[in-house]
């Protein structure tokens, strides 16, 4: 068989500079951090581990799961009521397909323009600011600054809610219209056909959203960076300890922070795509 | 929704939608104010709403001669990573789709891993190790192509893979060798122009990731446009704007082609992790 011979001698040519590549610029860097974060002053142990989850460390990430916990759950909800409304207007034709095309772009918007359009918006110069100031409603009193907590989870929330909505559209399409005429037939209310049906049918894809969105926003850098440096985030902790900016004995500490971010992403990504095909096969049934 | 005929239903839908956005064009607009109208927002009025408007931020910010070689450096960066990563992962999707389908599990995890380790993350595992191992590889700006390439991975397997199975590439493979085609020819005049629509999709979320990344980037002290940016804003905070609305416009329409592309194939980029 021409077929398998050609390719079957030629395959590790192939799959070895891939795995090659992985391993050496991913799977490496990674180990070492590890690596580092276990062992620390060359001997197998936890200090470290629990010296990153310590004092202003502790509430880096405090800080950090409370950002992204917030921005999840409000993009969560925010998101979720977009994609029934979209589901439920039919009329104009070219609306779910237009939201859908902008969702996936505007989903992986960010960075440095995004924390930009915000400044222009509601920091001190910003229009909306000085709008409302013109309004008698003063932002700053409102607890409302673009470098503060609420001010992070309105500019996360810019791409929080379309990468929702892309993640609750097709579960939302995947309700059937029959289950809800057999609901209706059976005596329940619209209310009652949601809270009984539809949202729990829902309720894998949702949880499944959040934590994306969890972990989206986790991992988010430039934003907060570029509104408030000085923050207390995790990312940017990681920062000043990768600058060298440390009390000597604490160098190491960034290796065990960066272990402790990865262990929290990967079991949010894992919980992520184990609620995905739940939700999947509850809703293809 | 509930109430989907009632017209207090269909209110309160509109009024939903007319809420969230106006939550996403007024930022935009008021960063496009800021960044072509010469007006400080505290002398805003109907008066001077008219005045004052003009390209000359973005002129001026895009002939500053640092925000130029970011630029170049920048689209340098585009095209080695979409170079080194369709170079790495075409011939293994072909590899896998058409004669090894054992490997398919194995090599998509394999492409999902760099989505589990963020540019924060994998940066301090890459400063323990390349900077003193190998300082000269990540003296050059250059040395950000492969982990770039790395993050394009997840988007970049899927849509080959996608593009592969769509066409079913292995009967077609059968078909041609058994008519007497050679497997170079059978690869470089079938294979390579039906997967084109999937190469041109990741090349275009390649490129809209490369022009956004800027963790990565800003803690390895590289000067691309993101990071750039950021430092010619602080002199000049209206070109600063009216660069970053270009290059946001720029990635979108960057984005919005690539997503099409994929979604002509029925796929969706809802899971790539940019």
């Amino acid at each position: 068989m021409t077929r398998g011979t050609a390719l079957a001698q030629q395959r590790w040519a192939i799959i070895v500079p891939f795995a090659a590549f992985i391993g050496l610029f991913l799977l490496y860097p990674v180990a070492v951090v590890v690596y580092r974060a276990v062992t620390p002053g060359g001997s197998i142990g936890l200090d470290l581990l629990q010296a990153a989850l310590q004092g202003s460390y502790l509430s880096g990430f405090m800080n950090s799961s409370l950002l992204s916990a917030v921005s999840a759950i409000i993009g969560g909800v925010l998101g979720l009521l977009l994609a029934l409304v979209i589901a439920s207007i039919e009329r104009p034709r070219w609306l779910r397909s237009t939201l859908d095309g902008w969702s996936a772009v505007a989903s992986q918007l960010g960075g440095v323009p995004l924390a930009f359009a915000f400044i222009a918006t509601i920091g001190t110069q910003g229009i909306l600011t000085k709008l409302l100031a013109g309004a008698g409603i003063n932002l700053a009193d409102l607890g409302v600054s673009v470098s503060g907590f609420w001010g992070l989870v309105v500019v996360y929330l810019y791409f929080q809610v379309p990468l929702m909505f892309l993640i609750m559209m097709p579960a939302v399409s995947g309700l059937r219209r029959s289950w809800r005429e057999a609901a209706a037939l059976l005596g329940a209310s619209g209310w009652r056909y949601w809270v009984t049906v539809g949202l729990p049918l829902l309720a894998p894809a949702w949880i499944g959203g959040v934590l994306l969105l969890f972990v989206n926003a986790f991992s988010a850098y430039a934003t907060a960076y570029v509104l408030n440096s000085g923050s207390q985030l995790v990312p940017l902790q990681i920062r000043f300890l990768l600058q060298g900016n440390v009390i000597s004995g604490q160098e190491d500490l960034g290796y065990a922070i960066v272990t402790w971010v990865l262990v929290l992403l990967l079991a949010g990504l894992l919980g992520m795509a184990g609620l995905q095909r739940m939700s999947l096969r509850w809703l293809a049934a | 929704m509930r109430g989907q005929g009632s017209p207090v239903g269909r209110f309160l839908a509109w009024g939903y939608l007319a809420i969230l956005g106006m939550f996403f064009a007024v930022p935009m607009l008021a960063m496009a104010r800021f960044a072509f109208q010469s007006v400080p927002t505290a002398l805003l009025n109907a008066q001077t709403l008219t005045k004052g408007w003009s390209l000359e931020g973005l002129a001026h910010a895009l002939s500053d001669p640092q925000i130029m070689a970011a630029t170049r450096t920048s689209l340098l960066l585009v095209l080695v990573s979409i170079i080194v990563n369709l170079a790495l992962l075409l011939p293994v999707a072909i590899v896998v789709e058409v004669s090894h389908p054992v490997l398919r599990p194995w090599v998509s995890a394999a492409t999902l891993l760099p989505w589990v380790v963020p540019p924060v993350a994998l940066v301090v595992g890459v400063a323990a190790t390349f900077r003193g191992t190998v300082p000269w590889f990540l003296a050059s700006p250059l040395s950000l192509a492969p982990f770039y390439a790395l993050w394009a991975m997840p988007f970049t397997y899927r849509a080959l893979e996608n593009g592969l199975r769509s066409m079913h590439a292995r009967t077609l493979v059968e078909a041609s060798l058994s008519l007497g085609c050679s497997y170079g020819r059978t690869i470089t005049r079938m294979l390579i122009p039906s997967l084109w629509p999937s190469m041109v999709a990741s090349a275009c979320l390649t490129a809209a990731l490369v022009l956004g990344e800027f963790a990565f980037a800003s803690l390895l002290l590289k000067q691309t446009l993101p990071t750039q940016m950021l430092n010619y804003q602080r002199s000049d905070p209206r070109g600063g704007l009216a660069l970053a609305l270009f290059v946001m416009i720029v990635t979108a329409a960057l984005l919005a082609v690539g997503i099409a592309a994929l979604r002509r194939r029925g796929m969706s980029l809802q899971a790539t992790g940019i």
